[in-house]
């Protein structure tokens, strides 16, 4: 039985690199981004949010993309991510007066973003290594709980466990990026990782094991293997992502990446096509866009003599609808899981 | 120590209530159902809104309620998924499990409704120096009437067996002339009867339903469900019983430890879906193949 969500069958084209498909979301990303934030500092603030959360749904692109594997674990290495950046970017002086059960040189160290942003990334990526290496024995189902179950793991650790971290507090005094250039910067990377890796040699070996594992593994590829790569990867974007938006939003707690973060970044990843980096991108602009029109309306809008209210939790509601119906109705996305074309260049 | 005793048993029945619940309906078609928090969520939602009509009406109006909403997520979204793979059914009920808790939010408000369902269950009984509070004692006696009746109609009657043979092979059962649609919708009323006897229990317990209540008793039902072992509704009943009991008397006895009882809880998880698939407590054949 194909597996709905991610497409079949690929256009043979796909598989070759393209710049349009590489170039095209980027251009998107860049020019909406650029734009939403010249509308007003919260459009600024919101757009640098979204971005932290356009890499998170990039790195579960990354994995569920490629491999098929369902996760809905990939939050808790983001959370890794944000704690660990912030923690190595707060003053000493912030973190001796806040927390006080912090281990001693978690205390005292104490560094620029960007070399946060690296050993952060390092540090997921090594967590979901070594958590991959168990985890990618399974698919389907039991891949889904079990990540499920790492998730609880990593927030039950994290929102407790003082010495790494702020426990149930919220980190706070996180400094934050000072223009909106450097979160768009971060995700055009992200987004150039994420295209190379899935149309390499080992990016479409794993596509391949999605098709036909049994296929595959003639050919000699390990799925496990392949897996576990992809994991890792995955796991150092998410951590990436979880920094990002540390640096967004200048405060962190583990509550910020659980099941609302998981959902929403799960949505937009379906929402918008598994398979591929553009819908991606185009599930994360969408659900976004959505959510702030909507937002709008909760605040009250006012059209001709009538006022319109609508009540708190219609974002939630309208963004979960959209998801199951994308599911029964167009299980590939709203991109139909393909990557960009300019409709003029396009050769079918 | 009595008292410890009887809150880890009626815990364990009130997780093995809900990982039944769980469990019927993945035994009949592969969905693991993250929205059956939001089904027991409904039934305490109901009890409250309801109760100043008596609390048999009140009870009546909850499980009609819950059963009904069960049967509406059947046919509005899982019947159109019947060839979807496991994992999308689970990302589908992922996203009706969030619509529901934002639905009850635009309805009924993001706060907490509070209401005495029945005041009495929060009493206590006294045998001579030891107490004991009613409301464990009842979560006991509902929990094996409850299960009991379970077992009777599964094991005694046709449509529980068509439902345990639609829970060992779906597809031979419905080629021996078993109606699917038909065994489908039994599961998800009987899991939505179950969800409100839960829901019962518990907001009696709390005295108080916001739109996340039935969130936190689903994922460790479903870790109950996933132990004793996916598609063995026995299994289910125990797995929930074994957690429920477990976080109860680990509560008692861990002091602060405590707090890392999830993490114990989730390792074991991956580690029972690692090594058996199909259970601890299970010994059926593994379903799907990892």
């Amino acid at each position: 039985m194909s597996n709905d969500l991610l497409p079949s069958s690929q256009l043979p084209g796909v598989t070759r690199f393209q710049w349009q498909q590489l170039l095209g979301p980027i251009f998107v990303v860049v020019i909406v981004a650029y734009a939403a934030s010249s509308v007003s500092a919260s459009f600024a603030f919101l757009t640098e949010g979204t971005l932290a959360l356009l890499v998170m749904v990039l790195a579960l692109q990354v994995l569920i993309g490629n491999s098929g594997v369902l996760s809905f674990g990939q939050a808790a290495f983001a959370m890794v991510g944000g704690f660990a950046s912030g923690l190595l970017t707060v003053p000493v002086r912030i973190k001796e007066n806040v927390l006080d059960e912090l281990w001693e040189p978690l205390k005292m160290v104490n560094m620029g973003i960007y070399p946060s942003l690296v050993i952060a990334v390092a540090i997921g990526a090594f967590l979901a290594f070594i958590t991959g290496l168990f985890l990618m024995r399974l698919s389907g189902l039991a891949a889904g709980i079990a990540t499920f179950a790492l998730l609880m793991v990593a927030d039950n650790v994290l929102f407790n466990w003082r010495l790494i971290g702020p426990g149930p507090q919220v980190m706070p005094q996180v400094p934050k990026f000072d223009f909106i250039d450097e979160s768009i910067a971060i995700a055009v990377l992200t987004m150039f990782v994420v295209y190379l890796i899935g149309i390499s040699r080992r990016g479409r070996l794993l596509r391949a094991t999605r098709e036909d594992a049994l296929a595959a593994r003639a050919l000699g590829a390990s799925i496990w293997r392949l897996r576990v790569l992809f994991f890792t990867v995955s796991g150092g974007i998410a951590a990436l992502s979880g920094a990002m938006y540390a640096h967004h939003a200048g405060a962190v707690s583990a509550r910020d990446f659980y099941l609302g973060f998981t959902f929403t970044t799960l949505a937009m990843l379906v929402i918008g096509g598994a398979s591929s980096v553009w819908g991606a991108v185009v599930g994360t602009i969408l659900v976004t866009a959505i959510g702030q029109v909507l937002l709008v309306f909760e605040g009250g809008v006012t059209l001709g003599s009538i006022e319109f209210t609508l009540p708190n939790g219609v974002r939630g509601l309208v963004i979960a609808a959209a998801l199951v119906v994308i599911l029964i109705w167009r299980p590939r996305g709203v991109t139909g899981g393909k990557e960009f074309r300019l409709p003029f260049l396009s050769r079918t | 120590m009595i008292q410890t005793i009887l809150d880890a048993l009626s815990y364990g029945g009130l997780y093995g209530l809900a990982a039944l619940g769980i469990g019927l309906v993945f035994g009949v078609m592969r969905l693991v159902n993250f929205a059956h928090g939001e089904l027991i969520a409904i039934g305490a939602y109901l009890l409250i809104v309801t109760i100043d009509l008596g609390l048999p009406i009140s009870i009546g109006i909850a499980v009609t309620g819950t059963a009904i909403l069960a049967l509406l997520m059947e046919f509005s979204v899982f019947k159109r998924l019947r060839l979807a793979e496991p994992s999308v059914l689970l990302i589908a009920s992922f996203g009706v499990s969030v619509f529901l808790q934002r639905l009850y939010e635009v309805i009924f408000g993001a706060l907490p409704l509070s209401g005495q369902i029945a005041p009495w269950m929060t009493g206590v009984i006294e045998f001579g120096d030891t107490t004991i509070t009613r409301g464990s004692v009842v979560t006991i006696g509902l929990a094996l009437v409850l299960l009991g009746g379970m077992w009777f109609f599964i094991e005694k009657t046709t449509l529980g067996l068509q439902i345990r043979a639609a829970s060992s092979d779906f597809h031979t059962a419905r080629l021996l002339g078993v109606r699917s649609n038909r065994v489908i919708g039994a599961a998800f009323v009987f899991s939505g009867v179950l969800a409100a006897a839960v829901a019962f229990v518990l907001v009696t317990q709390r005295g108080s339903v916001d739109p996340l209540f039935g969130v936190n008793i689903t994922i460790l039902a479903l870790v109950g469900t996933v132990i004793g072992g996916l598609g063995s509704l026995q299994g289910a009943a125990l797995g929930g019983f074994a957690v429920g009991t477990t976080i109860s008397l680990l509560n008692s006895f861990l002091g602060n430890y405590r707090i890392y009882t999830y993490t114990w809880l989730f390792i074991l998880v991956i580690i029972v879906l690692l090594v058996r698939p199909g259970g601890l407590i299970s010994n059926k054949a593994v379903k799907e193949r990892v």
